[in-house]
């Protein structure tokens, strides 16, 4: 159900690649692609708005950077996962695996290296890794029209489990990836996430 | 230059007064002063020669005497109007002439700008004035309707029908009625709605910051609405007009000038369907609602003293319905609502003599709102909010004429307010004392200076000095150019303070920055914060908002029919207060505060032209270019931590060139208004078009600035038609329309699309008269 497309990481490697060829042998292994993942659908827990109870539990949508796909379950080799507007990492509350990540402002395709002051985090019961709530993480919550937008310029930092960086960027949290102008809440479906993102698999910090 | 108690008239009369030379033998028939619609042009002046002035009664007549040369000049002299100039035959041989009125208003007092007496040809600051005739042809009920019309203002509906005035919005503009603030906001906007338009004499619009006189919220400027009082024996007028929307706005003023003494008594009635401009969503657009507003005017003369008592009632009540969201469906609630404001506002002003003038007044104010909700199917109630707010401030204003150059003005006055609400928390009483000082001076013919410095001491925000100066140059009769500078404040208001509020539903905390600190503390004590977003020491005194800004521009008669006039602003507002997330709780929502944060920076130009194409025929354009812009988005962009999305929705850089400023601001915007008066059927026709440039509604690509073209709601012209025709009985009838082409948005919620009206006036003191 899930299509990947592949697109090449940034005009900035192909204008070095093709002006200076002596590095493009020094340096074969920046093969690194930003793949986009489209519709992964991650309905949130049925709620009853006038109490705040959950009625019906949903499970996460596990996700693997590594292995690019799927993972069916808590307990496997999953890096991020996602329900409603909740992202969740695999490590201290959320899970038995060692991925952490967090959020940062940059421009996705300009963001060559994992910036040093960068702090990686586990969910805890003190705070998740990557923030709940409008405006605290990813998305912005309209309360006038009740479209869910993800803030643009918030790029997504994980560590996986294997111990590999990689970052990543919310495109749309509605079903086939449209303008937020052309979004109307009560009848785009939603959640499905569409996201991109760039694995560094030789274990840098750079993209 | 002599302002207290303004009679320039007066001041004419005696000095010409002393010139009659008693000659008048022999009287002629009465001849007759008329303005162009035929009215009579009471109090003129007719100066014969260099020596002779003959009164003008109560009926614009007046008698020739009768020993006159045939050549003799004749120079006919009266407020307001182009002065004309005969000759003794051509006179001789009419019964009655027309005299222009002048144009643009230029001799009209105000009252707002000063507090003394002053007309807008003197005035070196920017003020217009909205006459009773312009209010009576635009055919609006409600302030709104007559506002909306004027250069440079905007009616933005949010939380009523709210001002905006050189980008600023309701909340930094004073309203004054009868000189005294009104009072009772929601959310900010001074609902203009609440004021019926039928017992209006004039709008005096003050813009730029008047702090150094008012104090807090006359920040982008002041609106004073001057309601009628009897100018005449006896008046009695009913008046009513009906509209779409099954509107109906009828009104009944009494009034008695006798002795002395001046009575004045008004009563408004009106009533509205409401209209809906999203029918596929339950509830009404606009509430229908009904409202009664009541006046009553009472005053005394005498020859040193002058007492005045004003008093106004308005109430209003509201139903609505709405479609609510739980328990897995949705639910039909009812809304009601109520509105009761009161004011009692109290004046004596003593003058001893031609020096001084002494003035002690007050205004007691009450303001009251009740909304409930309940759902339809089982009549339990969803929700329930009281607000109740008390004002009363009390002034002693000296006026001390130094000599015939300056005027200088000291004010000294306190007030006091209480607040309670449901929302609210207790310890709600505001106190605050102040003082200002004027200076009025002319230093020679063609100088013009106005200097004034407040100091405002408050129980809350600490003490405040607002200084302002006003200058202007008259090159000739014809140009002069005016500028001023002046700051402006706006105290935090009691939600600011004292909001405690709980969205339960979506698990959300809003604390009024006087609570933040136990509201914080009791959250943590309870386990719900997750982390605090900022340290508990940045939580504490918030500080008034404030501005600087400067106005300048000019008024050119560039002939006695073309007047053209400009004001060109800028006002730098910092510590303006938004909210901001003070807490993260664990139910992944925030806890929020108010705070002193944000910067912003609007300017503009207001332009004005007027142009009189005939006696019957006038014609106007005005224009405004405003450019708002938020100095922390700047900062933001030039380092470039904001970004946009293109159409696959990856992130971009948002450059200076993609920001267009804060929402609800149109760039351009302006009308043009075409007056006719029909000769031979006496109908007077106004046609008016007034535009409101495209603006940007709200955030739609998440980075909450205004920067995408899906983000604009686009511009409107609305054609206004009004027709109006006196009869010989003094009856008025009136009909018309507004938004004739039905120019509509979703996103301007105040505006219904097409409506028409009519209405009739019956002026009962003159038919009664006319019957005996």
């Amino acid at each position: 159900m899930i299509k990947w497309n592949q697109i090449l990481a940034g005009i900035l490697l192909l204008a070095f690649n093709a002006g200076c060829e002596s590095s493009e042998v020094e340096k074969p292994e920046i093969d690194a692609q930003a793949k986009t993942v489209e519709n992964l659908y991650a309905p949130n827990d049925v709620i009853d708005r006038s109490t705040g109870e959950i009625t019906e539990e949903r499970p996460f949508r596990y996700f693997s950077l590594e292995n690019n796909q799927e993972t069916d379950n808590r307990e496997g080799n999953w890096d991020i996962a996602f329900k409603g507007t909740t992202l969740i990492v695999n490590s201290g509350t959320s899970g038995s695996g060692s991925a952490q990540g967090t959020v940062v402002t940059a421009a996705f395709d300009e963001l060559n290296e994992v910036p040093s002051s960068v702090e990686f985090h586990s969910d805890g019961a003190d705070g998740m890794a990557i923030p709940t709530g409008s405006g605290n993480g990813w998305y912005n919550y309209n309360p006038g029209t009740h479209v869910i937008s993800p803030i643009p310029g918030r790029v997504i930092l994980i560590r996986t489990n294997a111990g590999n960086y990689a970052k990543m960027e919310i495109l749309s949290y509605y079903q086939d990836n449209p303008p937020l102008a052309e979004v109307d809440p009560m009848s785009t479906p939603s959640p499905y996430y569409t996201f991109r993102f760039l694995l560094q698999p030789d274990g840098s910090m750079n993209f | 230059m002599y302002r207290i108690n303004l009679n320039k008239y007066k001041i004419l009369v005696g000095l010409f007064g002393l010139l009659i030379i008693p000659k008048l033998a022999f009287a002629s028939d009465p001849i007759y002063i008329q303005d162009v619609e035929g009215n009579p042009i009471p109090h003129a002046l007719v100066k014969i020669g260099t020596e002779q002035v003959l009164t003008v009664g109560n009926d614009g007549s007046f008698e020739l005497p009768d020993n006159l040369q045939e050549d003799q000049e004749i120079e006919i002299i009266a407020m307001g109007y182009d002065t004309r100039i005969f000759q003794a035959r051509e006179l001789s041989q009419v019964n009655k002439f027309n005299l222009r009125e002048k144009i643009g208003q230029m001799e009209e007092v105000v009252v707002a700008a000063t507090r003394t007496d002053r007309s807008v040809e003197d005035l070196p600051m920017p003020v217009t004035i909205i006459t009773r005739k312009k209010i009576q042809e635009t055919g609006g009920m409600r302030l709104s309707e007559i506002l909306r019309e004027q250069t440079g203002l905007q009616v933005v509906g949010d939380h009523g029908a709210g001002l905006q005035m050189q980008g600023l919005s309701s909340d930094y503009i004073l309203i004054l009625l009868d000189g005294e603030p009104l009072i009772g906001r929601t959310a900010g906007t001074f609902d203009l709605d609440r004021i019926a338009v039928s017992n209006i004499e004039r709008i005096e619009v003050l813009r730029g910051p008047s702090s150094a006189i008012y104090g807090s919220e006359a920040m982008a400027g002041v609106i004073n609405i001057i309601t009628k009082k009897s100018q005449e024996r006896i008046v009695a007028n009913l008046e009513s007009r009906y509209r779409s929307f099954n509107t109906l706005d009828l009104s009944g003023e009494i009034g008695m000038n006798q002795n002395d003494w001046n009575l004045y008594a008004y009563f408004n009635r009106f009533s509205t369907d409401g209209f809906d401009i999203t029918p596929e969503v339950p509830g009404k657009t606009q509430s229908p609602y009904q409202a009664s507003t009541a006046q009553f005017k009472i005053g005394k003369k005498t020859k040193k003293w002058n007492f005045k008592v004003y008093s106004r009632f308005y109430n209003e009540n509201s139903e609505n319905s709405m479609q609510v969201a739980g328990e897995g469906s949705l639910r039909l609630a009812d809304l009601n609502g109520e509105r009761m404001d009161l004011n009692l506002n109290p004046t004596i002003s003593f003058r001893p003599n031609d020096q001084w003038q002494m003035t002690l007044r007050s205004m007691s104010s009450l303001f009251q709102t009740h909304t409930l909700t309940v759902f339809q199917e089982d009549g339990s109630i969803l929700d329930e909010q009281d607000f109740k707010q008390h004002y009363h401030r009390t002034e002693f204003q000296t006026d001390l004429q130094l000599d015939s150059k300056q005027l200088i003005t000291i004010g000294l006055g306190h007030l006091m307010e209480t607040v309670e609400a449901t929302r609210y928390d207790d310890n709600n009483r505001f106190d605050a004392g102040y003082v200002f000082l004027q200076h009025q001076w002319d230093p020679s013919e063609k100088w013009n200076l106005v200097t004034g410095v407040r100091a405002d001491l408050h129980s809350q925000y600490g003490e405040r000095i607002s200084p302002k100066i006003s200058g202007m140059y008259k090159f000739s009769e014809r140009f002069s150019w005016q500028l001023s500078l002046g700051a402006g404040f706006k105290a935090p208001d009691f939600r600011q303070l004292l909001l405690n509020f709980n969205n339960a539903s979506a698990g959300y905390y809003v604390f009024g920055a006087n609570l933040v600190q136990q509201g914080i503390a009791r959250l943590q004590s309870q386990g719900l914060v997750q982390q605090m977003l900022l340290n508990p020491s940045q939580f504490g005194q918030l500080e008034a908002e404030s501005s600087r800004a400067i106005n300048t521009g000019f008024r050119w008669k560039i002939s006695g029919d073309l007047l053209f006039q400009g004001n060109f602003f800028q006002n730098n507002i910092s510590n303006l207060i938004e909210t901001a997330p003070v807490a993260r709780l664990n139910s992944g929502q925030n806890a929020f505060s108010y705070f002193n944060i944000a910067r912003v920076i609007s300017r503009g130009a207001e332009l004005d032209w007027t142009f009189r194409v005939s006696e019957n025929l006038q014609f106007s354009l005005g224009y405004m270019y405003l450019d708002t812009k938020d100095l922390d988005v700047l900062e933001k962009i030039d380092a470039g931590e904001l970004f946009r999305r293109d159409t696959q929705n990856r992130s971009r850089r948002v450059q200076r060139s993609d920001y267009g400023g804060l929402f609800n601001r149109s760039r351009h915007s302006g009308n043009v208004k075409i007056n006719y008066q029909e000769s031979s059927t006496g109908v007077n026709m106004a046609l008016r078009g007034i535009y409101r440039g495209k603006f940007g509604f709200g955030d739609v690509n998440g980075n909450l600035i205004l920067d995408e073209s899906a983000e604009y709601a686009p511009g409107l012209i609305s054609w206004n038609l009004s027709l109006n025709k006196a009869l010989n009985n003094g009856i008025m009838i009136e009909a018309g329309g507004f938004n004739l082409f039905n120019q509509t948005t979703i996103h301007t919620p105040n505006n219904p699309g097409t409506i028409l009206f009519a209405g009739m006036k019956l002026p009962i003191h003159q038919l009664i008269n006319q019957n005996k």
